[in-house]
C-alpha cells in the first residue's frame, strides 16, 4: 500500500476511490439484506435486496417499463434543454447589463420561493393533463433556479480578464464570446449538472399527479396493490439514471476542460 | 518633441457606499509621458497611483481633465493601451502559446500567418518555448507574468501600463524579471508606466521615477535616474553602489514623510 486510506486531508488514486464506492454500496446491500432476513419488519414492508431484483426484472418483462424509462428521460431532458435554452442567455445578459439584472432579480426571487408542487393544480388547469403541464412543471423548477446560477458564475469571472480583453481591443461581444464564456463554463456546467438532477424530482411529482405513463406513474400505481419490491425497483431505477447521468456529466467536463486537472 | 501622452488637470474622486463622504483620489495633476520612456509611478500605498494608471488605460474614467495620446484624447480602453496586473490574468483554459496569440486576436489588419509569426516571436523572447504547449495553471506564477506581458506586447499597444505585475513573485523571480524586461524594453522601446512600490525595482528599470503624495495623489518629486546612473550600468550591474544607495535612502525618506502625513490627517 503506497498511501494510508487515512492520510488527512489527502487525495486517493482513482482506482481506490471506484473500489471504495463499490464497497459502500455492498455495506448498504448488506445491511438492508440482513435486517430483512432477520425478520424484524415484515416483507410487505422491507423486502430483500433480491426479491426487489427480481422485481426490477419483472417489471421490464412484464409490464415494459423500459418505455416508461423512455417516456420519463424524454421529459426531464426536454424540459432541462428548454428551461437552459432560456436561462443561459438571460443569466449571461442579467450579470452583464445591470439594467437586466435590475428588472429580473426581485421577480426571480419571488418565483424562486413559490414551491413548486403547489404550482401543479395551476399548470394542469393551464396545460391539461397532457404533455405541457409535465414539461411546465419541470421548466418552472429549474429555469429560476439555472438563471441564477448561470448569472453567478458569469460574475464570478475575475475582473481582470475583462479588463485585459478591453485593452488588447476586444469588443464587448468579444469579451463575452472569447473571454466571459470560456472563463465560466466549467462551473456552468456543474451547475447543469447538477439543475438536471433536480428535474427527476419535479419530474416525480408531475408523474404522480397526473399521468399514465413514466416511471412515476408506475411507482405511484403499484403502491396501490402494495407491491413493495416493484415500487422499490423503480425509485432504485431512478437512483442509476441519475448516477450514470451524472457520471457522464463529470466524465464530459473533466475531458472537455483537462486544464483544471492539477 | 510633441508629448506622447499628455495628462491635464485631471481628477477623481471616490464616494461612500452611502454617497455621502467623499474621498479625492487624485486632485487636478498634470503630466506628460514621453515616448519610448520607461516612468515608475512610486508613492505610498493608497495614495492613487493605480487609480491614475487605470486612468491612463481608460479603465476608470476621470471626473475632471483629459488623457492625450499624440494629441488625440482618449476615452474608453483600447488596444493602444496594453494592460499587465498584478494578479495572474493569463487565461486558464488557453495553453501559453494560445495566451501569447490571443494578444494578436484583434489585430485585424494581420493574416494567420503574421500573427503566428508575432505569437512564436514573443513566446521565444520571454523564454516560455519550452512551456508554449502548457495550460498557465501548471506554470509558476514567475511564467505566468511572462505570459501577461508577452500577451499584451503582441497586442501591439502604443503604451505599456503595468500594475506591479511583479508585486505577488519571490525575490528571485522578481529579480529575474526585472531584468528580463530591461532587456525586452532596450529592444522593443515601449513607452511605460509602471506602478511599484518597491524602491529598488523602481530605481532599477526607470528612466524617471514621479513619487506622490499620499492621498489625493499629487506630485511631489520627479527623479532623473538616467541621469544619476546610466541605464547601461544599472543593466549590466556594474551601477555605482553608492549613488544606487544614496538614491534610495532619500526616496525612502519622502515615501516615509509622505506615509507619516496621511496618519495624522487621518
Amino acid at each position: 500500500m503506497p498511501q494510508s486510506l487515512f492520510a488527512f486531508r489527502k487525495s486517493l488514486d482513482r482506482r481506490t476511490e471506484m473500489v471504495l464506492g463499490v464497497l459502500g454500496f455492498i455495506l448498504f446491500l448488506s445491511a438492508w439484506h440482513l435486517t430483512a432476513v432477520s425478520g424484524a419488519i415484515r416483507p410487505e414492508f422491507l423486502p430483500t435486496p433480491l426479491a426487489v431484483a427480481e422485481a426490477f426484472v419483472r417489471l421490464f418483462t412484464e409490464r415494459g417499463f423500459a418505455e416508461d424509462i423512455v417516456i420519463s428521460v424524454g421529459r426531464v431532458w426536454f424540459a432541462f434543454l428548454l428551461s437552459v435554452a432560456v436561462a443561459v442567455p438571460l443569466g449571461l445578459y442579467m450579470s452583464t447589463y445591470r439594467v437586466v439584472g435590475a428588472i429580473l432579480e426581485p421577480f426571480i426571487d419571488f418565483v424562486r420561493y413559490l414551491p413548486v408542487p403547489a404550482l401543479v393544480p395551476l399548470l394542469v388547469i393551464w396545460f391539461g393533463v397532457g404533455e405541457a403541464s409535465k414539461i411546465a412543471v419541470l421548466w418552472m423548477g429549474t429555469f429560476f433556479q439555472l438563471i441564477l446560477l448561470i448569472a453567478d458564475d458569469t460574475k464570478r469571472v475575475p475582473a481582470e480578464y475583462v479588463e485585459a480583453g478591453h485593452t488588447l481591443g476586444a469588443s464587448n461581444g468579444e469579451i463575452m464570446r472569447h473571454i466571459i464564456i470560456p472563463a465560466a463554463l466549467p462551473n456552468m456546467i456543474d451547475n447543469l449538472r447538477i439543475t438536471l438532477g433536480w428535474c427527476w424530482t419535479y419530474l416525480i411529482i408531475a408523474e404522480i399527479v397526473a399521468a399514465n405513463s413514466g416511471i412515476g406513474h408506475v411507482i405511484w400505481s403499484l403502491r396501490r396493490f402494495v407491491k413493495t419490491p416493484e415500487v422499490m425497483a423503480g425509485i432504485i431505477a431512478i437512483g442509476i439514471i441519475g448516477l450514470l447521468t451524472d457520471q457522464a456529466f463529470r466524465y464530459a467536463h473533466r475531458r472537455a476542460f483537462a486544464y483544471l486537472r492539477k | 518633441m510633441q508629448n506622447f501622452i499628455e495628462i491635464s488637470d485631471i481628477s477623481k474622486t471616490y464616494w461612500s457606499a452611502d454617497g455621502k463622504t467623499e474621498t479625492k483620489v487624485v486632485l487636478p495633476l498634470s503630466m506628460t509621458v514621453a515616448e519610448g520612456e520607461m516612468v515608475m509611478f512610486l508613492g505610498p500605498s493608497g495614495c492613487g497611483k493605480t487609480t491614475l494608471m487605470r486612468m491612463v488605460g481608460g479603465l476608470e474614467t476621470p471626473e475632471a481633465g483629459t488623457i492625450a495620446l499624440r494629441g488625440e484624447r482618449l476615452a474608453g480602453p483600447d488596444r493602444r493601451r496594453g494592460m499587465v496586473f498584478q494578479s495572474y490574468s493569463s487565461f486558464p483554459w488557453l495553453t501559453v502559446r494560445d495566451n501569447i496569440r490571443f494578444g494578436t486576436r484583434y489585430r485585424r489588419d494581420l493574416s494567420k500567418a503574421e500573427k503566428d509569426e508575432i505569437t512564436d516571436h514573443y513566446l521565444q523572447m520571454v523564454g516560455l518555448g519550452r512551456y508554449r504547449n502548457f495550460y498557465t495553471n501548471r506554470i509558476s506564477g514567475g511564467m505566468r507574468q511572462r505570459v501577461a506581458i508577452a500577451r499584451t506586447l503582441a497586442s501591439s499597444p502604443d503604451v505599456l501600463l503595468m500594475d506591479e505585475p511583479f508585486g505577488a513573485l519571490d525575490a528571485q523571480t522578481r529579480e529575474f524579471l526585472q531584468f528580463q524586461l530591461m532587456d525586452i524594453n532596450t529592444r522593443e522601446k515601449k513607452t511605460t508606466i509602471f506602478v511599484t512600490h518597491d524602491v529598488e525595482e523602481a530605481i532599477l528599470l526607470a528612466n524617471r521615477i514621479v513619487i506622490f503624495s499620499s492621498r489625493p495623489a499629487r506630485v511631489i518629486r520627479e527623479i532623473d535616474v538616467d541621469a544619476l546612473i546610466p541605464a547601461e550600468d544599472r543593466r549590466a550591474g556594474t551601477a555605482d553602489m553608492p549613488t544606487f544607495f544614496d538614491l534610495r535612502a532619500e526616496i525612502l525618506k519622502i515615501i516615509r514623510e509622505e506615509y507619516k502625513h496621511s496618519l495624522e490627517d487621518a
